[in-house]
């Protein structure tokens, strides 16, 4: 699997992943896509994840990243 | 601005190349990926169709090509060596098709790149409707490929989202005076940006190819051991690539210097 960027979450993104892909593979691609059985892993690997995206200022930088995505495709992809 | 299109085909059904597309790093093509996060999953409950953000850690170099465009301190070696892409996809079970979209954020100012590709399964003539997930040896899938490149040299956005977190350095004054001096006055700003963009665009032939060989080597463990087969492939390319530690620790070892490393030995 894919590590984390911030190493004490890998062992909750694992757990993560894991249950996900089985979501992934045995439901959601056969066509049950309501359940949500990976929830509350994921809200565990998020919280974890959350701290550190905020202390090496990654998430104000995922902010400015949407921010200035929309702009550019609003002046880029309009239409001439 | 620049494009790149291509349009290719895997031998795999959908279920199977879009469960590979979650699943592609590490492979022994990713040896510059370090890192994947999930920001944000979710199932709209209108239309069925799985969203997902994701982060990426990639390393890389700026290429020779535009660092000798560059002013000085701009992309040398203040440079961490490391980028962030920005990756969303959706997938549509039902219909048989993803979407998925890649963007660096960072020096998004001296090139913005976005790959953008539609993942489509593939109809044969002569089936029945019944196509059934993770059966289907005989399906395939379309992918069509389309990178778009966009420089704004010159046009004083220079270091896009890297001017807020790195730029607390001498360098950020370059930034805007830097274009306008020297060497620069010789070049048209025009002719810079179409340097810049061409350059992006040559080393995208060969990202996409190599690309496409980590999905299939992906594909191929799916095929021969399922997931399973698949996370102990994995397991080999990460020990090889990055030793038993994993890729975190040379993360941290380059990283800003808050998190210095912690050694348990």
């Amino acid at each position: 699997m894919a590590a984390s960027i911030a190493p004490e979450c890998n062992e909750i993104k694992e757990k993560y992943d894991t249950c996900f892909l089985k979501w992934y593979s045995e439901k959601y691609l056969r066509g049950n896509t309501s359940s949500n059985e990976c929830e509350e892993l994921f809200k565990k690997y998020r919280t974890c994840l959350n701290k550190v995206l905020k202390d090496k200022g990654i998430e104000s930088m995922l902010e400015d990243a949407r921010k200035s995505n929309k702009e550019n495709d609003a002046e880029y992809l309009k239409p001439t | 601005m620049k494009f790149f299109e291509n349009i290719s085909t895997y031998e795999y059904s959908f279920p199977a190349v879009s469960l590979a597309y979650f699943l592609r790093y590490p492979n022994p093509y990713s040896r510059h990926v370090l890192t994947t996060d999930v920001i944000e999953r979710y199932v709209d409950p209108q239309t069925g169709r799985l969203h997902t953000t994701r982060l990426h850690l990639k390393k890389s170099k700026v290429p020779a090509g535009i660092l000798k465009l560059l002013p000085k301190g701009i992309g040398g070696s203040d440079s961490s060596g490391q980028s962030y892409i920005l990756e969303t996809t959706v997938v549509d079970a039902r219909e048989g098709w993803m979407e998925t979209e890649s963007r660096n954020m960072e020096w998004t100012g001296i090139l913005s790149v976005v790959e953008k590709q539609r993942y489509q399964r593939e109809v044969l003539e002569g089936e029945g409707t019944t196509t059934t997930a993770a059966q289907g040896a005989d399906e395939r899938t379309n992918v069509k490929t389309t990178v778009t490149f966009r420089s704004r040299f010159g046009q004083g956005k220079l270091l896009g989202g890297r001017s807020r977190s790195e730029t607390a350095t001498p360098s950020s004054k370059a930034e805007d005076e830097a274009p306008k001096r020297g060497f620069f006055a010789s070049l048209s700003t025009a002719g810079v940006q179409r340097t810049i963009e061409l350059i992006g665009l040559n080393r995208t032939r060969d990202a996409i190819l190599s690309s496409k060989k980590g999905m299939n080597i992906v594909l191929e463990r799916l095929r021969h051991g399922g997931i399973v087969g698949v996370l102990e492939g994995m397991r080999q390319d990460r020990e090889a690539a990055f030793g038993p530690d994993g890729p975190w620790k040379r993360v941290w070892l380059h990283g800003s210097g808050s998190h210095a490393e912690e050694d348990d030995g």
